[in-house]
């Protein structure tokens, strides 16, 4: 069987070989130039003066915090570039998962490769673990090549959480790519053609990935909130620490939002606060240590409905004539 | 003689329609068998679960004494042929016989395939998807071949090809049964080609056996008759009518018989295989779809 799955996907390990091949070529080069940029420009001591305390040191001089914009304006946009990544495990689905069974029952080569001496259970162990090991492979190094890359931007405040970040590196990249993989093979059992079932994967994906992402993801643990009299000074949370800010309101005492996404300051010498006397400038926030039990939440998520979906695949396999 | 593959009330069901009904057969060692039907009687189906890709709805099938769905054990003695002759396409012939012996460790004999390829001429190092119709069929009879399979079962294997890849496969096909003693179901519409190969019959009507055994056995109890009118009472010696025409002073009848015919009144005449299968077939009117249509019958 190893021998059948690497001679009709060495061509897809190719293009996968070339790929990574491709990424590697621009996210090493940017990657070292990033680096040696951030000693140039002396970052280390920067972000040593930041601490890992929840606020901003007084410490940290305005120097720090130019030099520290400039640095990441220079590599935004070159950081940008992650995001086309988003788009692989959906091009794993479509392209790996959704022929994987459909072009077999189309070209009609299931009756011929289910007839030999294999059972098509072990035939489906074959080729879903080796096609999923390979896309497994593929999914870990980008994931772990883009945290790489993206490390310097990182500890100068660039926060992992924030999307499209968070979606490209660490494991999440394996969780969405299982995902796909699986649903591209689920389609293509009940579609048993390829087209149906290339659609049927980039219909279903975008749109879970869109609401996991944008509905459940901010839910995974209760945000931490930080709540600061208006009358005193409003410190900044240490961006080393790469804290998800989620919302900012001005509330007042009782808890009654006043000002949605504003933070205000008044006068100490006004009288009563200007009307604002108790109340507080609130910031709702994922506090950045959470990050890889928030990339673990979400792969598990993924995983285990990628799970269900081999399950169904397995399942209408053995319908199939 | 033991039956190699044996059917037993064998039934499969597609959601309300029974593609295959009530299918009692068997099949004896070493005959070759021709499967044959009208379009949609259930040929393939009836093949697939002979094979193991089908689970029954209803009754059993068995291969060699064994259940073939979902069993892996039965596998290494079944050798399968699927209509218009699958294969990867974008594998060469020679890659096709090294598949071959990675998924049957068992019995695999790839000089079967390597022998048979190279007497036809066939390029190990081509793609089959650039071969001929009838080269990829003679590919995939090679593979099933290779296996050294007990029972051989092949759907329509020469139905997209031409007279002479036609003959050729059948040609192939005959030659190694004759030498391997292999027991073969073949279905085909080519009841010409088959009437040459067969030696047993199992003939499909709309899901159910409407006829099966030996070919000796069915041509030697079934007449053509032709005499005066006739007018519908019992033959002495007749056991059944299949079919009956009629003109204003002579009827002809496909008739079994179980006895002597009276040779005066009759003249009788012996049938082909062809004449027999299209006389059973023949006997069901079609039911007419004039008022779907909007025309008057």
């Amino acid at each position: 069987m190893i021998w059948l799955v690497w001679r009709q996907h060495r061509k897809q390990a190719l293009f996968a070989v070339a790929g990574l091949l491709a990424l590697a070529a621009y996210i090493i080069p940017t990657g070292l130039g990033m680096r040696s940029t951030y000693t140039d420009l002396g970052l280390p001591a920067c972000v040593s003066s930041m601490g890992d305390g929840q606020f901003i040191p007084s410490s940290f001089t305005n120097a720090c915090n130019e030099t520290i914009r400039s640095f990441i304006g220079r590599y935004t946009a070159v950081a940008n570039v992650s995001v086309l990544l988003i788009f692989l495990p959906l091009l794993v689905g479509i392209f790996w998962g959704a022929p994987l069974v459909a072009r077999e029952v189309e070209h009609g080569t299931h009756r011929l490769v289910w007839t030999q001496g294999v059972s098509r259970r072990q035939w489906a162990m074959a080729k879903f673990g080796l096609v999923g090991a390979g896309s497994l492979i593929v999914a870990v190094v980008y994931g772990f090549g883009v945290s790489w890359w993206m490390a310097p931007l990182n500890r100068v405040g660039v926060t992992r959480f924030e999307t499209f970040k968070f979606d490209v590196g660490g494991i999440a990249p394996v969780g969405y790519t299982v995902f796909a993989l699986a649903l591209g093979i689920a389609a293509g059992t009940i579609f048993r053609k390829v087209m149906p079932a290339m659609a049927a994967v980039l219909v279903v994906f975008i749109p879970v990935r869109v609401l996991v992402a944008g509905l459940a993801r901010p839910r995974f643990a209760t945000p931490v909130e930080l709540a600061i009299p208006v009358d005193q000074p409003n410190p900044n949370l240490n961006a080393a620490r790469g804290d998800w800010i989620q919302s900012m309101a001005v509330k007042s005492a009782d808890g009654q939002t006043l000002m949605d996404n504003a933070s205000t300051a008044c006068n100490p010498d006004a009288a009563d606060c200007g009307g604002m006397s108790g109340a507080l400038n609130t910031t709702l926030y994922q506090p950045g240590d959470r990050f890889w039990w928030f990339q673990g939440i979400e792969t598990g998520l993924y995983v285990v409905v990628a799970a269900a979906l081999i399950w169904i695949a397995l399942r209408g396999l053995r319908r199939i004539a | 003689m033991d039956a190699v593959l044996e059917a037993d009330g064998l039934g499969k069901r597609y959601g309300n329609r029974w593609a295959l009904r009530d299918c009692t057969f068997s099949l004896p060692e070493g005959q070759v068998a021709a499967l044959v039907g009208p379009n949609g009687a259930g040929k393939s189906t009836l093949l697939h679960l002979a094979v193991g890709l089908l689970r029954p709805d209803d009754g059993s099938v068995r291969v060699l004494g064994q259940q073939p769905y979902d069993n892996v054990a039965v596998l290494p003695d079944l050798g399968f042929v699927a209509q218009d002759t699958p294969l990867y396409r974008d594998f060469t012939a020679a890659e096709l016989v090294t598949m071959g012996g990675k998924l049957n460790r068992a019995r695999w004999d790839a000089s079967v395939a390597r022998n048979r390829l190279a007497q036809l001429g066939i390029a190990p190092h081509q793609r089959v998807g650039t071969l001929s119709g009838g080269q990829r069929a003679q590919v995939a009879l090679a593979l099933a071949l290779s296996k050294r399979p007990r029972l051989l079962l092949l759907d329509e294997p020469v139905a997209s090809l031409d007279p002479l890849a036609r003959h050729e496969f059948l040609q192939a096909l005959m030659g190694s049964v004759a030498e391997t003693g292999t027991t073969v179901l073949l279905s085909s519409h080519l009841l010409s080609d088959l009437e040459r190969v067969c030696d047993h019959l199992v003939l499909l009507e709309t899901a159910k056996v409407r006829l099966t055994g030996s070919v000796d056995d069915l041509l030697g109890t079934h007449r053509q008759l032709i005499g005066a009118r006739h007018d519908g009472s019992a033959i002495p010696g007749v056991a059944a009518v299949i079919r009956e025409s009629h003109t204003d002073r002579q009827s002809t009848l496909l008739v079994r018989v179980d006895g002597w015919v009276d040779e005066t009144r009759w003249t009788s005449t012996e049938v082909g295989l062809e004449d027999l299968i299209l006389g059973y077939l023949g006997d069901h009117r079609r039911q007419g779809s004039h008022a779907a249509w909007g025309v008057t019958a």
